[in-house]
């Protein structure tokens, strides 16, 4: 028969081994007398992109029959459905019988039966909202720009209502750390460091991205071992970027958003404007040919006039795009190499010399079938 | 404790004349037994109760009062379980100044005790399933755990219940909560009872410690062991069982018409045998999948709320996007063909073409595991699929690959649609 014992652990002021008088009844007439049972081993886990897990465990003293555990949230955000309690060794001669859910209270109760009067640990696992994630980096690039240093920090708020004296928490990629997290309070850990890590430098000409056909600077990053990353998946966060002057200090030269980068991808980063290189577009052909009744083909040419006014030499990728049928002609000059992304975009690389001395892509192409 | 808000009064003096008068002198047999059958397609509960009364010879009033609660008052039944050849019920009356209450005249042939049984319906009580799938951390099996939740807010506590759950959906003409409130009954409402509580009474089940499953017609019964009780306004979840090792198979799913334009890892495993499942029908519920963490901690991997999955059925669960595998399709060349041209007058005008377009469909695994692929690519119109790969027609319309790629792999396929418009079409 039940034993009458109501063990209880109420989150917010850690867990409570609760002796009561009365079956599990309703909330007005709920008469507990509690011990509080510490909490041990909380583990926060962060593995899913979406929500926040919470593990513990606790060390309940049972006795002999059936036992009520009493496990209460109030003030926290406790996921009530996601809650999953069970002995920490699968061996322990424990059952848990049922799971019973007082009316108008942040609170359920668990009936255990115990074949003997023992202590037992358990682990107590629910999802928990209002703990915030955020991960971010700071990129020192080298002054020639060939290679950066790459931190990694994940930072974590407390809005759950919940306390965490001491925690491990676990990122996605199974980064482990162990803090203390006050409610409201944030705390910002560094959780990976990358160094000498080899960086491509481009200028990027794209309407799609600038419309006003401003020259977008960019850092790409390959998550890879060749560059010196690769060995977890990069998560989405900002990237702020400094750049090494030479003179022992640092400048800020921009941030971007990086996208969630997986092991083999490109994170693609940029960090303003080239203000240094000119790009001016005109369209030198713009011919209808071979017109049957209402379809016809174009010939087009479009002329890039790329001027690049820095000491140095600089490699300009310019994405272009074309809508419909369409193929490019030979004559298409002033390129160093060119790929068709796909039907709609071709992306060409060019040469632009130093100290302003203009180059010029020119762009010959055919669209067919228009109508 | 919740005090009952209703109470069964046996009158035991003789059949006064007239109701009118107020002065009663009644006991208040306890509940033997209670059992309730709930129904999780619609809002009603069987409540079957068993008592012991003393009846004397000739008539006895009995009453039997519900006040704050929510029986249907026309399905409000007596029968006799013992002496049942000995006691009769002349007639049923519902007193003008309480619409919560009747009181059965029942002749006795000598003084005797019975066992009777008073059955109604009361909404407000009901019960969901809800599962939790603890994948291995490789997604290849998981331990499902099935659970039952009941939840009282019929105004009234039943203690130390039998608990028996309806699987399946049957039909109501009229709700039970609205009868409840006074509505009146109609006799394809009686009838519908009648049927109802026949299956309920043939499916009476030995009470065992586990829920036992049985199929009844187009139903199934859970009867949960043991007896239960659950205050007004709890809910109260009981495990239905649990199988370690059902193995799952994990595929990453490229189907716009069920899933939008994402890629989704769909779990799937059968309610069978061969899945150490099968036994009875899985009742739609909530499923949360969990995955081992090491140390036997859990990570989260998400919940999707399944419909109601029939004995060797397939179950496919999306557990949603996963960032480390990718699909891109790309169109990578489109070219209009095969113009054909008439004339309206002078002027020449196209009436049907092709489209011939080639794409690429770019396949990425980063996981650090093997991962299978199924792509189910749909066009509209009249169509040709060419493709390097061998695809599986499905329907008409859908084309479907089928892959395995190796941890780290990416893949390319190449498949060229043409379509024809216009006067090209042909159908």
């Amino acid at each position: 028969m039940n034993k009458r014992i109501l063990m209880t652990f109420c989150f917010t002021f850690g867990v409570g081994a609760m002796i009561s008088l009365l079956n599990p009844t309703p909330a007005d007439a709920r008469i507990k007398l509690a011990t509080l049972p510490d909490r041990e081993a909380v583990v926060v886990r962060f593995d899913n992109p979406n929500v926040v897990m919470v593990e513990e465990e606790r060390t309940i003293s049972l006795q002999k029959g059936v036992n009520n555990v009493d496990f209460s949230w109030a003030g926290t955000q406790i996921d009530k459905g996601s809650i999953i309690f069970r002995p920490a060794d699968p061996a322990a001669k424990v059952e848990i019988l049922s799971t019973s859910y007082p009316p108008g209270e942040a609170a359920l109760t668990w009936q255990i039966s115990a074949a003997e009067a023992m202590s037992v640990k358990f682990r107590l696992s629910y999802l928990m909202a209002n703990i915030q994630r955020e991960t971010d980096y700071r990129m020192l690039v080298s002054k020639d720009e060939q290679t950066c240093s790459f931190k990694h920090y994940f930072k974590i708020r407390n809005w759950s209502g919940g306390r965490f004296a001491t925690a491990d928490f676990v990122t996605r990629d199974g980064k482990k750390f162990e803090k203390g997290l006050e409610n409201g309070e944030a705390k910002r850990v560094l959780v990976n460091s990358w160094d000498k890590v080899k960086l491509t430098k481009e200028y990027v000409y794209d309407l799609t991205r600038q419309p006003e056909g401003k020259v977008l600077t960019d850092y790409v990053l390959k998550n890879a071992k060749e560059i010196g990353l690769g060995s977890i998946p990069l998560e989405y966060g900002k990237v702020r970027i400094y750049q090494d002057d030479g003179s022992g200090t640092t400048a800020f030269t921009g941030e971007d958003w990086g996208r969630f980068t997986p092991i083999g991808d490109d994170m693609r980063l940029n960090i303003g404007i080239a203000q240094d290189i000119k790009i001016e577009m005109k369209k030198m052909v713009n011919d209808v040919q071979n017109r049957r009744g209402n379809v016809y083909d174009t010939d087009e040419v479009d002329e890039y006039e790329i001027k690049n006014f820095k000491d140095t030499e600089a490699v300009v990728t310019l994405v272009l795009r074309v809508d419909g049928e369409w193929e490019m002609k030979a004559t298409t000059s002033g390129h160093d190499s060119f790929e068709r992304v796909d039907n709609e975009t071709i992306r060409f690389k060019v040469k632009a010399p130093a100290k302003g001395t203009p180059v010029k892509l020119r762009f010959h192409y055919q669209k067919k079938n228009v109508w | 404790m919740i005090k009952t808000s209703w109470c069964l009064c046996a009158l035991l003096a003789v059949l006064a004349p007239a109701l009118a008068a107020k002065e009663e002198l009644v006991t208040l047999p306890k509940r033997d037994k209670v059992q309730l059958t709930i129904y999780n397609s619609v809002d009603l509960t069987l409540v079957r109760e068993t008592r012991a009364l003393t009846f004397k010879k000739g008539n006895n009033r009995l009453q039997f009062s519900w006040a704050n609660t929510l029986i249907d008052p026309t399905s409000v039944e007596f029968r006799a379980v013992t002496s049942a050849d000995k006691i009769e019920v002349l007639d049923t009356s519902y007193p003008a100044e309480s619409h919560q209450m009747l009181i059965w005249t029942i002749s006795a042939e000598s003084d005797l005790s019975a066992t009777v049984e008073i059955s109604y319906f009361t909404s407000g009580i009901s019960w969901a399933a809800e599962y939790h799938g603890m994948l291995a951390a490789d997604d290849s099996s998981m331990t499902l755990t099935a659970y039952v939740t009941v939840m009282n807010n019929s105004g009234e506590e039943y203690e130390d219940a039998q608990v028996r759950l309806v699987v399946g959906s049957i039909n109501l003409v009229e709700t039970i909560a609205g009868l409840a409130g006074g509505q009146r009954q109609n006799q394809r409402m009686e009838e519908a009872y009648g049927e109802m509580r026949k299956a309920a009474r043939a499916a009476d089940a030995d009470r065992k410690k586990d829920i036992v499953k049985e199929g009844l017609s187009e139903y199934y019964i859970y009867t949960v062991g043991g007896t239960e009780t659950v205050p007004n306004a709890w809910a109260k979840r009981l495990e239905s069982f649990k199988q370690a090792g059902v193995p799952v198979r994990s595929v990453y799913t490229w189907d716009t018409a069920k899933y939008g334009a994402q890629l989704c890892r769909i779990l799937t495993f059968k309610n069978d045998e061969a899945h150490k499942l099968g036994k009875e029908p899985l009742p739609a519920g909530i499923v949360r999948f969990y995955r081992e963490a090491g140390a036997g901690r859990l990570g989260y991997v998400g919940a999707v709320a399944t419909n109601y999955i029939a004995k060797n059925d397939e179950i496919k669960v999306n557990a949603g996007s996963d960032p480390e595998v990718t699909l891109k399709i790309t169109r990578s060349s489109h070219k209009k063909e095969n113009l054909s041209f008439a004339f309206n007058g002078r002027q020449q005008f196209l009436q049907g073409w092709d489209t011939y377009d080639q794409f690429k469909l770019e396949l990425k695994n980063f996981r650090d595991r093997a991962v299978e692929f199924e792509v189910n690519l749909v066009f509209n119109g009249d169509f040709d699929f060419e493709s390097e790969l061998a695809a599986t027609k499905v329907d008409f319309r859908t084309q479907r690959y089928t892959l395995r790629m190796d941890k780290g792999a990416r893949q390319e396929v190449v498949y060229k649609v043409r379509t024809r418009f216009g006067t090209n079409a042909r159908k």
